[in-house]
């Protein structure tokens, strides 16, 4: 455990993001076996992008001892609550953020 | 659709229990042995929690640390660190240790504490 | 030596035998042979699940691939270090505007800066304001910043939790005595890929001049996780 190692930034460069900050983007309606860190409540919803964390290994990948190559952009994501939840008893402004791969992710407006 | 076992959130369920039952000694230990294994890079994170989700059908029966060190298991043995075999001999050789019957099914420590 | 939010729940044959004096049980511990049988900890004989770890983790030392040190140094370090960082970022951020906007911006380098080597984790601090009040799950599982709050509460990695905090966060903030006006927006953060997540509370009114210290002793595990809002004690 090096200095170095842990005052490394929590983000890291994603030069070739395809989306930026603000972007809408709608969750693949995808239900594919095997390890995947996209839960299944928030598939098919659409929500914003909030920014931007860098470009990480799949761990779709790595889950099965591979090296997560190439790497991954990773966003986080931002819903209201009411888009998520037909139900939903909350504030209207209430929302729901999380962590999503870039290949999770289709422009809003797209068909899937 | 559901397509792992912890992919739970949304579903419906009963009032959380709001007291943390902590962790016993064997736990404690059990997750630093964990973490060492993931520090020395033997295993890493994603490993083990698709090891986990493989439990599939026992998953929602197990608690935390029998699912973190089913997990641990299963990619200990995928990575040849031991076998099976290997590894049942050793749990009956500590079971000897403490004079455990093989029988002995996994108890939820019940006497006091939880 | 710990306050209750820290304290491990040991079974009452442990607390005769060691008191709730942690430093003594860890001592303790270091004086025996890890292999030898010592169950003073726990009720009764060890489980099946306790027997598969301490036969992993014997099978790995023979091997030479960990060693019994390394697993007791992680004990103490999740046990005696790391339940205190948290509490130790958030009072330097109250008090430091600067040092604040530093952990709002990049949480790994601003929580390094003291000291709270957070290893592989990457951290995102998320502040409480009059219209914002932030609650961190890990629904897939039970991802928590653990080198800033040491080992998540058995609460955390509920199903009920995980399940419910992401469809129903007021309903379940009331079950822990949080109340929260709809003029206040809920936000919550799934923790589900390779960030970790920290909650700066709003510092309560009748806190100035206090020392980073007594700040840190306000912030509890639950304040930082969202679920309870720091109170001035009695």
């Amino acid at each position: 455990m090096s200095n170095t190692a842990s005052s490394k930034s929590t983000y890291t460069p994603a030069p070739g993001a395809r989306f930026t900050v603000g972007d809408q983007v709608v969750v693949k309606a995808a239900y594919p076996p095997g390890h995947r860190r996209t839960p299944q409540y928030i598939r098919r919803k659409q929500g914003v992008i909030e920014r931007i964390c860098g470009a990480f290994p799949n761990p779709e990948e790595l889950a099965y001892g591979f090296d997560g190559k190439p790497y991954r952009v990773l966003y986080r994501v931002r819903f209201y609550q009411t888009h998520v939840w037909e139900s939903y008893t909350g504030s209207a402004n209430d929302i729901i953020e999380m962590e999503i791969y870039e290949h999770w992710l289709e422009p809003a407006g797209v068909k899937t | 659709m559901k397509t792992i076992p912890s992919d739970i959130g949304g579903e419906p369920a009963g009032p959380v229990d709001i007291i943390d039952h902590g962790m016993k000694h064997w736990e404690r230990q059990a997750n630093a042995f964990r973490s060492v294994v993931q520090l020395n890079k033997i295993v890493c994170t994603d490993e083990l929690r698709r090891a986990a989700e493989e439990l599939g059908d026992r998953y929602k029966d197990m608690h935390y640390f029998e699912i973190t060190t089913s997990a641990v298991r299963k990619v200990l043995v995928e990575k040849g660190l031991f076998t099976e075999q290997q590894l049942q001999a050793k749990m009956a050789e500590i079971r000897k240790r403490f004079d455990v019957p093989d029988e002995m099914d996994s108890p939820l420590k019940g006497a006091g504490g939880k | 030596m710990s306050g209750p939010a820290h304290t491990t729940k040991t079974s009452g044959h442990a607390d005769t035998d060691h008191g709730h004096d942690h430093d003594h049980d860890h001592e303790h511990d270091h004086e025996h042979d890890e292999h030898k049988p010592i169950n003073e900890h726990d009720d009764g004989p060890p489980g099946e699940y306790e027997i598969m770890s301490r036969a992993m983790q014997e099978l790995l030392e023979q091997q030479g691939v960990i060693t019994a040190e390394q697993v007791a140094e992680r004990m103490e370090l999740f046990d005696e270090v790391f339940p205190y960082h948290g509490g130790q970022v958030v009072a330097r951020a109250w008090v430091d505007p600067e040092f604040k906007k530093r952990l709002l911006a990049d949480g790994r380098a601003a929580c390094a800066e003291m000291g709270a080597m957070l290893e592989a984790e990457r951290l995102i601090a998320v502040e409480n304001t009059p219209e914002v009040h932030n609650v961190i799950v890990c629904t897939l599982c039970s991802c928590y910043p653990r080198a800033l709050l040491g080992m998540p509460p058995t609460w955390y990695k509920s199903r009920n939790y995980r399940s419910r905090v992401v469809f129903e966060p007021r309903a379940v903030l009331r079950e822990f005595g949080t109340m929260l006006p709809d003029s206040v927006t809920v936000r919550v953060h799934d923790s589900n890929a390779d960030m970790r997540y920290l909650v700066i509370p709003m510092r309560p009114q009748g806190t100035d001049g206090w020392s980073e210290e007594k700040l840190a002793a306000i912030l509890s595990r639950d304040t930082l996780v969202g679920v309870r809002l720091p109170r001035i004690p009695a």
